[in-house]
């Protein structure tokens, strides 16, 4: 019951995992008991900190889906930039990619065969 | 292993691992502190202070922000401290096996690293301020940043001990340790693997959060990101989750590319006893002082933040070629044409 899966190159116990972390949640529960008893867990009314700026309206203050990437999208833009212009809504340029995408995929699988 | 025995086991390990993670965490914290300090001029504070941050801190009021998801704003400190303390249970410590060793390998510590830093995330974005979700967001761009270098290494490595020791689970963390690589393989190699260790201390302040790739906390203009809207307990075990993380970070560099133990150089010490394993266990410390010292704090202090963008090119560019090139080099190993003792010489 409590064997490991093999992979044959690594190994791991799903239900050894599972009961592990029950018990350290326990235990991070009870160091997380361990403050100051008279202190409380208030639920604070009001705006959240903002460096004393007047908070914009919610919608307009956090990220949007679209930018949740940014960074990334950001960092890897000479990659993307080209590939969304490719993206045109044409379906037969979309066609066209697949074709040559499945050109290349047989001439890699094909030649080392050949040599 | 029975499970009663298992459970047992699992229990008291975790106690274990929970104290001394948190008292390792709290004290390399410490010396970091003081060290960053004293680089910079600076007399710095106590080395006990971070133990004095963590009581203060559990003394304090709880605060909730009114546009936050209450149970989720409360349950992500909880979850980032068990996910990082689960982690111990998977590490060996010098001579000291790993908790659960037989029950989980590389792999599975490379998915676990996510959970303390996912926890992070759910926490920013379940605070509801502007400033916590991009501290939030950055801190996915980072983890997506530095997940390719760190995959780069470990694969690298594993492959390695596969073809050096095929009879072994290759990923399995003992395995590594058995056999440290530095010495079974040639010169190609050897610089290789030493790239693979550059990368690992380069990745670490990244999983830790600490500059120059503490983008999602930033402090100067995000005014602490994440960490925004919390206070009192639920911010002290942030704090400890840090802390404990520091020494997983330390402790999986130290398994993969030093695990070499000093108690065989005593003669007058038997193998297994108590004093064999007290001795490693301080050589570890040793190690994983040396580990942090380069991975945080020598880091931090000599270099700026970077841009969020920035950390993303620097790791999936610059470090992944650099990664690619050490497990190009140590796969190269193997090829006899490309021996290089011989050419000066050796055997």
């Amino acid at each position: 019951m409590f064997g490991p899966l093999e992979t044959g190159a690594g190994y791991w116990t799903p239900l050894v995992w599972v009961g592990s972390m029950v018990v350290v949640v326990l235990v991070t529960l009870v160091i997380r008991g361990l403050g100051e008893r008279t202190a409380k867990n208030t639920h604070m009314k009001g705006d959240p900190f903002m460096s004393g700026n007047p908070e914009v309206s919610k919608e307009n203050s956090h990220v949007r889906a679209g930018n949740i990437y940014w960074g990334f999208l950001k960092a890897m833009e000479p990659y993307y930039k080209p590939l969304m212009k490719w993206h045109n809504g044409n379906v037969n340029d979309y066609v066209l990619m697949f074709i040559m995408v499945i050109a290349v995929l047989l001439l890699a699988i094909v030649l080392p065969g050949v040599f | 292993m029975s499970s009663v025995e298992l459970l047992f086991r699992i229990v008291i390990g975790t106690l274990i691992a929970a104290v001394g993670g948190i008292v390792i965490g709290l004290a390399a914290k410490g010396v970091d502190r003081k060290l960053h300090a004293r680089m910079q001029g600076r007399v710095g504070p106590p080395l006990r202070q971070p133990f004095y941050d963590v009581l203060k801190l559990f003394a304090k009021d709880n605060t909730v922000p009114d546009n936050a998801v209450g149970w989720m704003f409360n349950a992500a400190p909880v979850i980032c401290l068990a996910g990082a303390i689960t982690l111990l249970l998977y590490i060996p410590f010098g001579s000291i096996l790993p908790v659960l060793g037989g029950h989980g390998d590389l792999i599975l510590l490379l998915y676990l690293l996510i959970i303390p830093g996912l926890a992070m995330v759910v926490g920013g974005f379940s605070s509801g301020s502007p400033y916590a979700t991009v501290g939030a967001q950055r801190e996915m761009v980072t983890m997506i940043g530095y997940e390719l270098p760190l995959a780069t290494a470990v694969i690298a490595i594993a492959a390695k001990m596969n073809e050096l020791f095929p009879a072994e689970p290759a990923f399995a963390l003992s395995t590594i340790a058995a056999h440290p690589l530095w010495g079974e393989m040639g010169l190609l190699g050897i610089i290789g693997f030493a790239i693979l260790a550059m990368i690992m201390v380069i990745v670490t302040p990244a999983e830790l959060s600490k500059i120059p790739f503490d983008t999602p906390e930033a402090e100067t203009e995000l005014a602490g990101g994440l960490m925004v809207e919390y206070s009192g307990r639920n911010l002290g075990l942030f704090y400890l989750a840090d802390g404990v993380k520091t020494v997983v970070m330390g402790a999986i560099i130290v398994a993969l590319f030093i695990p070499h133990n000093l108690s065989p150089v005593f003669t007058g010490i038997a193998q297994g006893s108590i004093g064999a394993y007290m001795v490693d266990f301080g050589f570890f410390l040793v190690k994983l002082a040396a580990v942090v010292f380069f991975a945080v704090t020598v880091l931090r202090t000599a270099v700026a933040r970077l841009k969020i963008a920035q950390v993303v090119t620097l790791y999936w560019i610059p470090l992944t070629m650099i990664a690619l090139l050490g497990l190009i080099l140590m796969m190269w190993d193997s090829v006899p044409m490309l021996h290089i003792a011989p050419w000066l010489g050796g055997a």
